[in-house]
């Protein structure tokens, strides 16, 4: 436990050090690059399925519920869009995130453990954290965010056509932005960053905390995914209550 | 050390390398349990001992990649076991280590794995690195392959590259890390002659990690095995041969039956 938690400090201060410095010790050309290509580029259909459907899915039901109610749904396209902002679309897209990419990043790290790779990198001069992790990091704090826009256009757009095939709501009327301001896209923003940090963080710590053989790759990967979505659901507790006192304008 | 000592336990001069009541355990188990034995300059000394024992865990205490729990390693007389990870960089540049497994990294070409350490210790361009490497590559006879990548290659032919990878700062000391294992016997002898000949002509002290008898009674000057925790044995290989000790013998001949307990069985 207390080697385990060491071992989350250094990951956690080399990453933010190495972030930040001019003169990483182990990043190779173009590593950024490439991991914002693979976290980025190759979520985009995996986020559009996944928050397309959520958006069907939540338009349909709260114009169901409203319809029952008062039967005006004038407001929901206007409601949807604030609380898409703020919550659902940086907070769905991060859990999202946390499965694919977090297992995809303890899995190549664990086996990279497993095997002596990361003892090779530190015989070679290289530290593993700044090879490994930091490259990941700053990928993920940029397209956390790109994705997350992406994620909500993509809500938006799915909520707007079931709005309108379903409840026959008109697309003009059901995209109202009046209701979004700045602290709604600060909360967002907020959250995108605090994701996108603590995602490739956890599961960079969960690789490097495997050990064994395959078996120990497989129970960092399983940890990496529970760890990293357990931590996206505690920010957004966390930031939520924040952005309530600080950011947002009461309704 | 504890248990049998032949004339060829001590080292004869100054010791490259010391081992001194080095203990290490994991998660409470004690895997070395005061380790004490030196390795001579440009020597040739074997780790032998059932799996799981801790050889490849008394090597890597050398380069730091594993920090004791208590004892003092020493490297040409100073202490290396309390450095800082920066200041192992130094003693990294000094003692190269092949791992068990070749270890080479599966996104790089043999010749970018190769180039590396060039380009990370020494901060040589992309360009020089890899002409440097291309010539270490060519020592090792893989001068066909510098473009491939690991995945393609036997594993003698990875092995090799694992080599050349290692040779690449002109280390002191080489440690290696079972490095016949899953080789054909020509491969292995072929290895063997190597790390001979690093010996003999550039003066490098190797550590071998081993369970290849044959190899270790053809190049090793000395022998250490690792039992229970302990240097069991250091000596030369007719000292271990010669040895009545019942332990050596049934390492030496391969019972299965007899007073060596073996972790897990």
């Amino acid at each position: 436990m207390k080697d385990e938690l060491r071992l989350f400090f250094r990951v956690l201060g080399r990453t933010l050090a190495g972030s930040f410095s001019l003169s990483a010790r182990g990043r190779e050309k173009g590593a950024v690059i490439e991991q914002m290509y693979q976290v980025g580029n190759r979520s985009l259909i995996f986020i559009a399925v996944t928050l397309g459907f959520i958006g069907m899915v939540l338009v349909f039901q709260t114009c169901l519920q409203v319809n029952h109610i008062t039967g005006d749904l004038s407001q929901v396209g206007s409601e949807f869009i604030k609380i898409l902002v703020h919550e659902f679309g940086p907070s769905l897209t991060a859990m999202m995130l946390a499965t694919r990419v977090g297992a995809g990043i303890a899995a190549e790290i664990g086996s990279m453990v497993v095997t002596e790779q990361v003892d090779a990198l530190r015989m070679n001069n290289v530290d593993p954290i700044d090879y490994l992790i930091v490259p990941r990091f700053i990928a993920s704090l940029v397209m956390t965010t790109v994705l997350t826009i992406f994620g909500v256009a993509v809500a938006l757009g799915m909520g707007a056509l079931t709005a309108r095939f379903s409840f026959h709501v008109n697309p003009m009327v059901f995209l109202d932005f009046s209701h979004v301001h700045i602290g709604d896209l600060l909360t967002g923003l907020m959250k995108c960053v605090a994701y996108g940090a603590a995602i490739p963080i956890v599961a960079g710590f969960c690789g490097f905390a495997a050990r064994g053989g395959s078996e120990g790759v497989g129970a960092a990967t399983t940890r990496a995914v529970i760890t990293a979505s357990f931590v996206v659901i505690l920010l957004d507790f966390i930031l939520s209550g924040v952005a309530l006192f600080t950011l947002q304008r009461p309704a | 050390m504890s248990g049998v000592e032949g004339r060829g336990s001590r080292v004869e001069g100054t010791a490259k390398i010391e081992f001194r009541k080095v203990r290490k355990s994991f998660s409470g188990k004690e895997v070395l349990r005061g380790v004490d034995f030196g390795v001579g300059k440009g020597e040739v000394l074997f780790i032998i001992g059932t799996s799981g024992v801790g050889k490849s865990v008394t090597i890597k205490h050398i380069i730091g990649l594993l920090r004791p729990d208590s004892g003092e390693i020493l490297l040409d007389g100073n202490r290396v076991d309390g450095l800082s990870e920066q200041a192992l960089y130094d003693v990294r540049k000094r003692c190269a280590m092949v791992f068990q497994h070749a270890t080479l990294f599966d996104s790089m070409t043999l010749l970018e794995n190769v180039a590396l350490p060039l380009r990370k210790h020494q901060g040589l361009s992309e360009r020089d690195a890899e002409k440097e490497a291309a010539g270490l590559l060519d020592q090792v006879n893989l001068s066909d392959s510098y473009q491939a990548y690991p995945a393609a290659l036997s594993d003698g032919m990875r092995k090799r590259a694992a080599i050349a990878r290692a040779l690449t700062m002109k280390p002191e000391v080489v440690l290696f890390d079972e490095p016949t294992t899953g080789l054909d016997p020509v491969n292995a002898r072929r290895i063997d002659r190597l790390i001979r000949k690093l010996s003999d002509d550039l003066g490098v002290t190797s550590i071998v990690v081993s369970h290849d008898l044959t190899s270790i009674f053809s190049i090793a000057d000395r022998i250490a095995m690792i039992y229970q925790g302990v240097a069991h044995f250091v000596g030369t290989p007719a000292e271990l041969k010669a040895s009545p000790d019942p332990i050596l013998q049934q390492f030496v001949s391969g019972r299965s039956q007899g007073p060596m307990e073996t972790p897990g069985f």
